[in-house]
């Protein structure tokens, strides 16, 4: 095996604010609330809330790889 | 990004409740010991919702009707007025059943409650939102510009201010209302499904610049249509939310 190896970059792991149906992308962050582009929602401080409905970051799930979301 | 319109379908039919099953016997029992101010802003903020959700309930027939392109959206339109025609029955109990409003429906009650609200909050539901609606009964096209005025400021602004008020004010009270509060709550939850939908109908279509300013300057103004019903402090938190929820459905204005 090559000593140089290309390694997959794991999908971000995105989450859904079930109150709302927003999705927050790690790959786009939340540049309005400080949030930058790359930051893991884990990484989030815990006051941030849902732009569009203003919900807890308790009220998101993390969204399985491949998981089909109805309507998208 | 937004979740599909097929996503908040399922996500209303599995928030269904039911307004009948609060139980508002303990709030019957406090209303008559409030403090004249607690009394005051509960019942006002009661009033306009009465208003709001009477006005809602009843005007959102031509927008699911507008929504001839897309059955989906079409479902979620349906399932919305299912849930204000649900919370227009819940306030509706409770002006007439702790509140002791007599009248027999709510538009009669409304009567006795209307020296309540202010003539901002009622020029909203009585006058534009029926307007907007008949025009969009018209011109299914005004269906984007609707949706603007329906979910981005009465329901994203005007309704979530109200909202969060009346559950302080409870929060705050000399004496515990918890039917009222745990049927707002409820309120509150479908509201934001709602207030999702609404911004995902607005992030996919082309909206023009003077309409992006328009909303802007109507949520802005709409966060002081309670009166002095909502502190100063909370208009700042929801025409903050405001902006930042356009923003994030993609309208760029600074």
């Amino acid at each position: 095996m090559s000593g140089e190896q290309t390694l997959a970059r794991p999908e971000a792991k995105r989450w859904l604010c079930e109150m709302c149906g927003f999705i927050y992308d790690p790959e786009e962050g939340d540049p309005d609330s400080g949030i930058e582009p790359g930051t893991a929602f884990e990484d989030i401080p815990d006051d941030w809330m849902c732009p569009i409905c203003g919900a807890e970051k308790s009220d998101f799930r993390a969204l399985e790889p491949g998981e089909q979301i109805p309507g998208m | 990004m937004i979740t599909g319109y097929g996503h908040f379908v399922q996500l209303a039919d599995s928030l269904q409740w039911d307004e009948t099953s609060i139980d508002l016997s303990t709030d019957v029992e406090a209303w008559q010991k409030l403090e004249d101010d607690e009394y005051d802003r509960i019942l006002g903020l009661l009033a306009g919702f009465c208003v709001g959700e009477l006005s809602v309930s009843t005007h959102l027939t031509s927008f699911q009707d507008a929504a001839t392109v897309d059955d989906s959206m079409a479902g979620c339109f349906k399932a919305q007025a299912r849930d204000e025609a649900r919370h227009a029955r819940f306030f509706d109990r409770v002006v007439e059943e702790v509140v002791g409003v007599p009248g027999d429906n709510l538009a009669e009650r409304m009567e006795a409650l209307r020296d309540r609200v202010s003539p901002d909050l009622l020029e909203l539901f009585e006058e534009r939102l029926p307007s907007i609606a008949q025009g969009v009964a018209e011109d299914h096209g005004k269906l984007t510009a609707a949706v603007g005025l329906y979910h981005m400021i009465l329901e994203g602004v005007v309704l979530t201010a109200g909202q969060h008020a009346l559950l302080q004010t409870i929060d705050r009270c000399s004496v515990k209302l918890p039917g009222l509060h745990k049927g707002m709550e409820l309120v509150l939850r479908d509201e934001r499904w709602h207030i999702g939908f609404g911004s995902r109908v607005i992030q996919s279509a082309d909206v023009v610049d003077d309409e992006i300013e328009e909303l802007l300057t109507q949520g802005v103004k709409a966060a002081s249509a309670w009166g002095d019903l909502i502190s100063s402090e909370d208009i700042e938190k929801v025409e903050h939310l405001h902006r930042r929820r356009l923003k994030s459905v993609g309208i760029k204005f600074w």
